[in-house]
């Protein structure tokens, strides 16, 4: 029984005893190893485990006119969210959100598709969320699975104006531009980014610094927490941007040009700054935040009138007779004739075996320079023109800034076009063009084209003897345009002979006129034939009351005579700035 | 009978229960920490635990003051019914996917193969201190063996790969204990390493070398010698068809033994995020309740296999110190009663118990710290589980009775 004596030698005991001795040494050592020696390696690891970096985006810098009312604003807008790997039944969650919101199922699996980078991160489905929206969702909160919001600050827009074409927009990023821009390592998939207008040029302004924000998940990737001692970095806003706009200006011209297709300028010939920027028809400023239904971009796209585009700095349009004034300076400056040479006009000018056709067909009897601009003679022009060399013409046009870009303060313009006698050659052949078509170009027409922002640049130097400043949007310190080389008594027949256009009785700008006490406009008018239509109505013209002073520049396409329906719009302009004793604080 | 009970409890080696209540509060502190800092309402581990203490404390004194001698006597029907114990579960429906519960109806299950373990250590004892064997002969030791494997092979069936290799455990040391000749134990064990080191090619041809050599400096009859060395190489070469035929898991588990990073989301993900939990506790730990990566789940089976991460975790280095302390004097003080015993069978018993706690100890912390694969072994007193608390108890209570020269 039990009574079998323990004879066992005590060396078995100390064997076990050594043995277990060194299990037990062979896990502290381990431990140590662990704990003590790797320390630093587990404890990165351990927090790398559970601490999930999140930005937060940084509200955009305002948009302001002249006087600090704010343009474009930042509102916050909720932004939904599905986390792919939480999802335990997409069709089934899209199907709740859908019911609670509104939203179509369609759209948020499209979105979902569209968006989605990682099944552990959030995949956009939806912006503009209102909170009745989150309320609804919240109720249904049992019914869902991975699915998240946030807070983004988004764009929102004074609603008297629109501005579209100025402001531009912004879009979200993606892989296909960051792909592009690799080594930009400030941008990452779905910020946004300045696309177009003042949004695009001022993006390194407007745009704030990113904030992070660090919180805590468990095991399955779920949010649990902030992190003890972990600061957040708060995002910084980015900084304002005073524009040289005038939002009651704006609101005025765009009233005007409501429904029309056309351009309107209003600018300040001593700074160069730009009241007033329209392009018509334009779109809705808003159009590209928030959810952008199908239907409506549809809309935009495919409208004939083609709305994004930006008419003002890249529309191209023969500029008509406001031209005029480049050739008389040629004339006048080069003495190719003089002040009183006249020119009998009968309504024609025949040219070898071809008849070009004054504007007015009962003619305007005996012609000289100052008449020929003020009544907008074309028949003047047409003998003049045959002193002129091609390329002065040209040179002198770039003098005014024709064929040359404005380096206006946005993305992107069109540089027009001033032919020249290698240009001509080029196109037609050496043989292939006369003097005859110099009598096209004498009137604005042919192979010219400007835009309306070259005309608004132009107009200044006009009004200011060369005087003034580039045109730009944002009060930036620009030097003085190049000083323009003519006699004074050149820029005196202009100044006289364009203040005729607005107050003589033949004159075909006196529809411009507000008729205030102590005001004088002057200007031109243009009426430039095209092949797409009626012909495009130009004005361009500057009123000077005491110290005040602007230039208005308004094209309608296919708009008729521009001292019929040019000239009005550029009245009610002057009218709004210089009744009531307008202020202006222009620096 | 009273007095008599009163008189055994006072001639216990009671010191061994310091070390085990300290280990039991260590293990509470802990699932206390993850049952309330993961807001788990009971019942929970914690309170579960702390319920199953009932039945533990009420078999700690049963065993403890049961008269050896009624244990010697019937040990061997009470194998027998250990070994149709061990096939009840397979009666029953599977619990998480292995028949190594039986379900009576109890709010609980239970596992036979927590009794088995040290049924196996009794059996064992007698058998080998009733009979005056001639241990110093190889033949003498199959016996014994085919006793443990009996049970062994149905535990393994279950599948239960930890608590098998448990049961084994206590076999060699107890052979040892009793006088056979390593030389003949290492025969035993020969086979396995033969099987393990075929995974890779030069580790394979080490273990061939290594084995002639031990061979030759034993100087075994050259039959046998050759038998022995040829049958372990053949053994080692058709282990790959064997490996197919292993269950996934299992394979798995081997795999990522050799190489844990290997799949980093499957069974690789336990080792490294319990390393992770373990490590980033550092010297002194986190805090209780500040463990990031056991209340964030990041550390899998936390309340039983991986309990020792959530200790290191939020207790630090020197909690873990303490606790390998505790239990080297636990096992010290086992080894110490089993040489002091007065006679052979309560010596065998408490070697084949030490041999248990020790295999328990060491293969759940160090598949806890990344040394062995992924067992699904929990450590004594401090992992959560009702059948291996009991279990544990009973066992000490043992201690206490065979450790106790009251002259028998």
């Amino acid at each position: 029984m039990l009574r079998s004596p323990n004879t066992v030698p005590k060396t078995k005991f100390w064997f076990l005893i050594g043995l277990t001795f060194v299990l037990h040494s062979l896990l502290l050592y381990r431990f140590f190893q662990l704990q003590v020696l790797d320390y630093d390696l587990y404890k990165q690891r351990a927090n790398s485990n559970r601490i999930r970096a999140n930005s937060v985006p940084a509200p955009r810098g305002l948009i302001l006119d002249r006087k600090g009312k704010i343009i474009v604003d930042n509102y916050p807008t909720y932004v939904l969210f599905g986390i792919g790997d939480e999802i335990i039944n997409s069709t089934q969650n899209f199907s709740v959100i859908s019911k609670a919101t509104g939203i179509d199922t369609s759209y948020l699996s499209i979105n979902y598709k569209n968006n989605f980078r990682s099944r552990f991160l959030p995949t956009k489905l939806a912006k503009d969320l209102t909170i009745s929206q989150l309320s609804r969702l919240e109720e249904y909160k049992n019914d869902l699975s991975g699915i998240i919001y946030k807070q983004y600050p988004e764009r929102i827009f004074n609603s008297s104006i629109r501005a579209s074409h100025v402001l531009g927009y912004l879009k979200e990023l993606d892989q296909e531009f960051l792909s592009y821009n690799k080594n930009n390592s400030d941008y990452q998939f779905g910020d946004l980014i300045g696309w177009s207008g003042l949004e695009s040029k001022y993006e390194y302004i407007l745009r704030g610094k990113k904030g992070v924000s660090y919180y805590q998940v468990d095991a399955y990737g779920r949010e649990a927490g902030k992190i003890k001692g972990q600061k957040n970095i708060s995002a910084s806003p980015g900084n304002d941007i005073i524009t040289t706009l005038d939002l009651e200006l704006q609101e005025l011209l765009e009233k005007e040009l409501n429904d029309i297709k056309g351009a309107g300028i209003v600018s300040n010939p001593k700074t160069g700054g730009l009241l007033a920027y329209v392009s018509s028809p334009d779109y809705p400023p808003d159009l590209f935040t928030g959810l952008i239904a199908t239907k409506d971009w549809e809309t935009v796209i495919t409208d004939k009138d083609k709305p994004l585009l930006d008419r003002v700095s890249n529309g191209l349009y023969p500029p008509g007779s406001i031209y005029k004034m480049i050739v008389a300076v040629e004339l006048l400056e080069r003495k190719l004739v003089t002040e009183s040479w006249e020119v009998f006009c009968p309504g024609y000018y025949e040219f070898y075996d071809r008849t070009f056709k004054c504007w007015n067909e009962n003619g305007h009897g005996n012609v000289n320079l100052e008449k020929a601009i003020v009544e907008s003679c074309d028949v003047y022009f047409y003998q003049a023109i045959q002193k002129v060399e091609i390329d002065n013409l040209s040179e002198r046009s770039k003098m005014f800034h024709h064929g040359k870009k404005t380096n206006i303060d946005l993305p992107s313009e069109m540089k027009g076009r001033v032919p020249t006698y290698n240009y001509m050659n080029k196109k037609y052949g050496k043989w292939g063009w006369s003097k005859g078509a110099l009598l096209n170009i004498s009137i604005g027409q042919g192979e010219l084209l400007v835009t309306p922002l070259q005309v608004a640049l132009y107009t200044n130097i006009l009004a200011t003897r060369g005087e003034t400043y580039p045109l730009h949007l944002v009060n930036n310190k620009l030097n003085k345009l190049n000083k323009i080389n003519i006699r004074n008594s050149t820029w005196k027949l202009l100044e006289k002979a364009m203040r005729a256009v607005i107050i003589s009785p033949k004159g075909t700008g006196r529809r411009a006129d507000p008729k205030i006490k102590g005001l004088d406009i002057f200007g031109k008018t243009g009426t430039a034939e095209n092949p797409h239509g009626e012909p495009h109505a130009w004005f361009i013209g500057y009123g000077l009351k005491n110290d005040k002073l602007i230039s208005i520049v308004i094209m309608l396409e296919n708009g008729g005579h521009g001292g019929e329906v040019a000239a009005p719009i550029a009245r009610s302009i002057f009218k709004k700035y210089f009744e009531n004793d307008y202020k202006i604080a222009i620096k | 009978m009273l007095l008599n009970i009163w008189q055994k409890i006072k001639n216990s080696p009671t010191i061994i229960l310091i070390p085990v209540f300290i280990l039991l509060l260590l293990g509470l502190l802990s699932l206390l920490s993850i049952a309330t800092l993961q807001n788990q309402s009971p019942p929970n581990a914690f309170s579960k635990q702390l319920f199953f203490l009932i039945p533990s404390f009420i078999m700690l004194f049963v065993m403890s003051v049961l008269s050896k001698r009624l244990i010697h006597k019937y040990i061997y029907v009470f194998y027998v019914l250990v070994v149709f114990a061990v096939l009840l579960p397979f009666l029953g429906d599977k619990v998480s996917g292995t028949y190594r519960w039986i379900n009576f109806g109890l709010p609980f299950d239970i596992q036979p193969s927590e009794i088995a373990k040290w049924i196996i250590v009794l059996v064992l004892a007698r058998y080998l201190s009733d009979h005056n064997l001639q241990m110093t002969h190889f033949s003498s030791n199959l016996f014994p063996l085919l006793i443990a494997l009996i049970p062994t092979i149905i535990v393994l069936k279950q599948p239960d790969l930890g608590t098998a290799f448990v049961m084994m455990s206590s076999v060699l040391p107890m052979l040892y204990w009793i006088g056979a000749r390593p030389f003949h134990l290492f025969m035993i064990v020969a086979p396995i390493l033969s099987i393990l080191s075929a995974f890779n090619v030069s580790v394979f041809y080490f273990w061939a070398f290594f084995l002639a050599i031990i061979i030759y400096l034993s100087k075994p009859k050259l039959i046998y010698g050759l038998g022995v060395y040829f049958g372990n190489i053949f053994l080692g070469l058709i282990f790959p068809l064997v490996w197919n035929s292993l269950r996934p898991y299992q394979q798995n588990r081997v795999l990522t033994y050799i190489n844990p990073e290997i799949d980093p989301l499957g069974a690789g993900y336990h080792i490294i995020q319990s390393k992770t939990a373990l490590g980033s506790g550092g010297l002194f730990g986190k805090g209780w309740g500040q463990g990031t990566q056991t209340h964030l789940k990041f550390l899998p089976v936390q309340e039983s296999d991986f309990i020792v991460s959530a200790i290191g975790e939020e207790l630090g280095f020197i909690f873990l110190l303490l606790m390998i302390l505790l239990f080297f004097f636990f096992i010290y003080k086992i080894l110490r009663l089993a040489i002091n015993a007065s006679d052979r069978f309560s010596g065998l018993i408490l070697i084949g118990l030490a041999s248990i706690f020790m295999a328990h100890v060491f293969i759940n912390s160090a598949m806890a710290s990344g040394l062995m694969p992924v067992k699904g072994l929990p450590l004594p007193f401090i992992s959560y589980g009702g059948s291996f608390l009991v279990s544990s108890f009973m066992m000490v209570g043992m201690i206490l009775n065979f450790g106790r020269d009251d002259g028998d």
